[in-house]
């Protein structure tokens, strides 16, 4: 339904950034299915571990997008487009990241939240989703 | 329909299954989890006819079947394993009883992680400055 540009137009995420959360989601589902499967015990993989891959990958698009926003700043005339997309990725990551700490307390058992809780930050990501896709121009 | 609308379709899509999802997840409900999954199944069937209408469209050029098909196997593929994807997790998560290995269950997430990767690894490489 959507090319990969159209993707990088709406998400506001580039090509890079996609391939690096993919090979991470990769890593994941596979540490996932072994502590799953009961291969290693709980002691071995804990739900910490298993999220490791992910927390990875979100130290390395804050990294990427810090360098690319600070070249973006200086290189480029048009500052204020520059200073918008660090504060898009800024808004994108911190959430994702918070979502994905609230899942792996409430995995590991060491909080009462309810599932609605731990997925606000998802919903709150997704209305400024929603916004970017308004603003997408039609042509 | 322009980008615009797509997104946004695929946002309600999106925004809707993950209301589902808490609700089954939060002891709240007990709903089957191919009923949870009713916004993907909508959205798989959808796509489906997305890539029908596409490959019909340019089959009307009188271009041969087996080339519409090559051209658009990524497209193909991606939608089949998706909707298989969700199908092993749906089998896995409402008959336990089944036993049915969870590596069984992770195969076609992995096929369709693996191609997209490739797919964007390839596109990436066209690309001479990101």
């Amino acid at each position: 339904m959507f090319k990969l540009s159209e993707l990088v137009r709406w998400l506001g995420l580039t090509e890079f950034e996609i391939l690096v959360n993919l090979c991470g989601m990769l890593t994941f589902t596979i540490i996932l299915a072994l502590k799953i499967s009961g291969t290693y015990s709980n002691s071995v993989i804990d739900w910490f571990t298993a999220f490791s891959p992910l927390f990875c990958i979100d130290i390395f698009n804050a990294y990427f997008c810090v360098i690319v926003g600070i070249r973006m700043y200086l290189d480029s005339d048009n500052k204020r487009k520059a200073l918008h997309r660090v504060m898009w990725s800024t808004y994108f990551l911190v959430l994702i990241s918070i979502f994905k700490y609230l899942l792996c307390l409430k995995l590991s058992g060491q909080t009462g939240l309810e599932y609605s809780e731990v997925f606000s930050p998802i919903f709150v990501l997704l209305q400024l989703v929603a916004i970017r896709a308004c603003q997408i121009p039609n042509s | 329909m322009t980008l615009a609308h797509r997104a946004l379709f695929t946002w309600f899509i999106v925004l809707v299954f993950l209301i589902l999802l808490c609700l089954r997840l939060d002891p709240r409900t007990h709903w089957s989890w191919f009923v949870t999954f009713i916004p993907l199944w909508v959205f798989d069937g959808i796509l489906i006819i997305y890539v029908v209408i596409k490959i019909i469209r340019k089959w009307r050029n009188l271009k041969r079947l087996k080339e519409l098909l090559i051209y658009y196997q990524w497209y193909i593929c991606g939608v089949l394993l998706k909707i298989a994807s969700q199908l092993m997790i749906c089998l896995r998560l409402e008959y336990p009883q089944w036993e049915i290995s969870i590596f069984v269950t992770m195969i076609p997430i992995w096929i369709l992680l693996s191609a997209s990767i490739v797919y964007v690894f390839g596109r990436l490489n066209k690309i001479e400055s990101w």
